[in-house]
């Protein structure tokens, strides 16, 4: 079999898509490296503009921060009694503002016991959020995503009892290292494959599976030592059955922590993700109205007109330009004159339904496991346990002890009263931890597509919706811009909220230096 | 087990003291869902309540509260409502609640459903007799108009019906009703035909 630069690219876009081409082409010299994104330059005066901003999540404060140092004249309208959006953490007293099911958060009083209901990790090429970070004052530290020793546990493995991350990666591997190292065959590689790249091969998958000098695997310390009793040879653990490993499920999600945005090394802001809407509060906050939901909005042919509801009452305000990042399937119901083609859109992404819930326990029972930090993983309807990687060694921690990805999964939790979710999660919980429930003091469950003011979480954008509504709803109407995650190719993350309110603002400032009349790219 | 539970129904006694402590706007809520001027919004398959007679709206409320309305596993829409018209209920303001509804600006909604009216006009017989000739509802039957109203939960309805997510307890009479009649439209065809009938009806006063 004769491999070519070109077919190792489509093996590449075949399983990472267009994205893994792009980075491999690059790794090979093909292509420059891209400039990194950079905050825009706004060079226009924003004297005498004035730009309202609906929504006070990460992107409408991004662009009132941005745009207010620039000297537009600014107002945030948010719908919410709080700011941020669903960048929201929960600590003693918090208020979550469920339609139906309005809970107050009970954990204790104390500084590391938070729960991050929204965005919760941010990668180092984050470079715009990490940016604000540095500038905003807001203190970051490590997060950890991908812990060998968590637990992985799926009850069509293993009769349901969980086995160490590390375990199912490493036995796995070593399975299917020895497989191939035992099934390619020399004489039928041809072409630029040549009896030393055989060989080098072979060594890769040695080390790929750490297999011994016959290409077996017979385990390998990856997997954990079978004792951790420094005083006597090192024993290891014996491979679990790979038909065994192979029943799960689990390896759709076994390199989670692989992936550009969650490979380590992964940070959070110290106290909560809700640092971040502090850091941009303390410079914004006194232009954000809170409480003050949007009825209607008319696009002018010079500007746009807003009408919104305050203490029940209407309040009609105008300005030059709207930035807007009420999100896409809640703007379907509010009056507009938009042209039917942009608003077509609004309806068109579907709504993400994730689900979480955390529990404060009242001890660190993960740690005497071993665990400090990371993900444990279920194919159960939690999918997810999280542990947190700071107040190590405390008395009490804020697990995270649901996390579901699949609407199905996060309905299921929904139309269950609070009590009931954590029922169900603590059952589940206890399949990884047998005495689970009896550390869970109290709990927080959010629901994000029954959130007041959001009614669901990142828009489910996937091709061909890309293309087919992507560039509409990113242009302006009139004078009208649709922002946030929403409008990015980054959905469900902080990074892409910036990057959609940047992309905005940068067509406001071009419109601004050529005269401030100019519709551009609409 | 049991132990563990009590924090949460303090925790959620709690909920709902500070939720009532705060005043004014609280029927904002509805037009969060159900869109401006409670007009509907499809985006989240939140129905149109303007205009609604406010017997049915306070019915509807109360079926929803008591579970007759929204309970089967299925009904993911009618989850997200009872737990709003129960704590409505239990705060004592779902009359309130109603007149607000009451106060907003009905707009016409745009017809949404493609369907055939002709095939339609001939189903709609068997409606006709409850819902009135022109859609205009029926009080004395306790039959709501069906004109102006979000087709497309029309539909959603007539389909909840048929496969028996609505109108199956045996607390709603006028479900159990609809259940049956809901069962002569033989496929979606046909329940898309008599909506696309009632789009063209135009009720008894002139709508804007």
């Amino acid at each position: 079999m004769k491999i070519s630069r070109r077919d190792f690219l489509n093996w590449a876009g075949a399983v990472g898509g267009s994205t893994a081409v792009y980075r491999a082409a690059m790794g090979m010299g093909l292509l420059p490296i891209a400039a990194r994104a950079a905050r825009p330059l706004l060079t226009a005066s924003g004297k005498s503009k004035k730009v309202l901003i609906l929504g006070a999540g990460i992107s409408g404060l991004t662009s009132a921060y941005e745009l207010s140092k620039h000297g537009y004249e600014v107002q945030v309208l948010e719908a919410s009694f709080r700011a941020g959006g669903r960048n929201m953490t929960v600590r003693h007293g918090s208020r979550i503002d469920e339609t139906g099911y309005p809970q107050v958060c009970n954990f204790d009083d104390d500084p590391d016991l938070y729960f991050n209901c929204g965005p919760a990790r941010i990668p180092g090429h984050h470079v715009n959020l990490l940016g604000y970070c540095k500038e905003l004052d807001v203190e970051l530290e490590p997060f950890i995503n991908d812990n060998r020793n968590a637990w992985v546990q799926d009850d069509a493995m293993f009769g349901g009892k969980p086995i160490r991350a590390r375990e199912y990666l490493s036995d796995t591997r070593g399975f299917v290292a020895e497989l191939m190292a035992k099934s390619i065959n020399k004489d039928a590689l041809t072409g630029p494959m040549t009896a030393d790249d055989w060989d080098r091969l072979r060594e890769y998958l040695r080390y790929f599976g750490e297999l011994d000098p016959q290409f077996k695997y017979i385990g390998t310390s990856r997997s954990g030592l079978a004792t951790h009793d420094y005083t006597a040879p090192e024993v290891l653990k014996a491979p679990l059955s790979p038909s065994e490993l192979l029943k799960s499920k689990f390896m759709l999600i076994m390199s989670f922590g692989e992936t550009d945005d969650q490979a380590a090394m992964m940070m959070e802001p110290v106290g909560g993700m809700d640092r971040v809407v502090a850091g941009f509060m303390r410079k914004v906050g006194h232009l954000v109205q809170l409480e003050s939901q949007v009825q209607r909005i008319k696009v002018l042919p010079r500007g746009v007109e807003v009408t919104y509801r305050r203490d029940g009452e209407y309040v009609t305000t105008r300005a030059d330009y709207v930035l807007n990042c009420i999100p896409m399937h809640l703007l379907a119901g509010i009056e507009h004159n938009f042209p039917a083609e942009y608003a077509a859109g609004f309806t068109a992404i579907p709504r993400g339904k994730l689900f979480k819930i955390g529990f404060q326990m009242k001890e660190r029972f993960w740690e005497r496991e071993g665990i400090y930090g990371g993900i444990s993983w279920t194919l159960q309807d939690i999918q997810q346990i999280w542990y947190p990687a700071h107040g190590i060694h405390r008395k009490k921690g804020v697990v995270l002890g649901a996390y579901t990805f699949s609407p199905e999964a996060g309905e299921k939790f929904a139309r269950l009263p609070p009590a009931e979710r954590f029922k169900l999660a603590i059952a589940q919980g206890a399949k990884i931890h047998p005495d689970y429930a009896s550390h869970v003091e109290s709990g927080v469950s959010i629901a994000w597509h029954q959130m007041n003011h959001m009614l669901g979480c990142a828009a489910q954008w996937e091709e061909p919706l890309f293309k087919q509504w992507f560039k509409t709803l990113q242009s302006p109407a009139g004078s009208h811009y649709l922002i946030g995650d929403q409008v990015s190719y980054h959905p469900g993350w902080q990074e892409g909220a910036i990057a959609s309110a940047h992309h905005a603002m940068a067509d406001i400032d071009a419109r601004e230096r050529a005269g401030g009349t100019q519709v551009v790219h609409s | 087990m049991k132990r563990l539970l009590a924090p949460f129904a303090v925790l959620l006694l709690l909920a709902f003291l500070v939720s009532s402590a705060r005043a004014g706007n609280d029927f904002d809520y509805c037009l969060l869902c159900h869109g401006s001027n409670a007009n509907g919004n499809y985006g989240i398959r939140a129905p149109k309540l303007s205009g609604i007679e406010p017997w049915y709206l306070a019915r509807q409320l109360e079926n929803f509260a008591a579970g007759v309305r929204g309970a089967p596993a299925d009904d993911a829409a009618g989850h997200e409502m009872a737990p709003v018209a129960l704590r409505l209920k239990q705060q004592g303001s779902l009359d309130a609640a109603v007149k607000f509804i009451g106060s907003l600006d009905p707009g016409r909604p745009h017809a949404t459903v493609q369907g055939d009216a002709t095939t339609g006009k001939k189903l709609y017989a068997a409606c006709a007799a409850c819902h009135g000739a022109r859609g205009e509802g029926n009080a004395a039957l306790q039959s709501p108009a069906l004109v102006a109203r979000s087709d497309w939960y029309l539909v959603t309805q007539l389909t909840n019906y048929k496969t028996g997510l609505r109108g199956a307890d045996e607390r709603d009479t006028y479900g159990a009703q609809m259940r049956a009649i809901a069962a002569t439209l033989v496929d979606d065809q046909a329940i898309a035909n008599v909506v696309a009938y009632i789009n063209t009806l135009q009720g008894l006063a002139p709508r804007n």
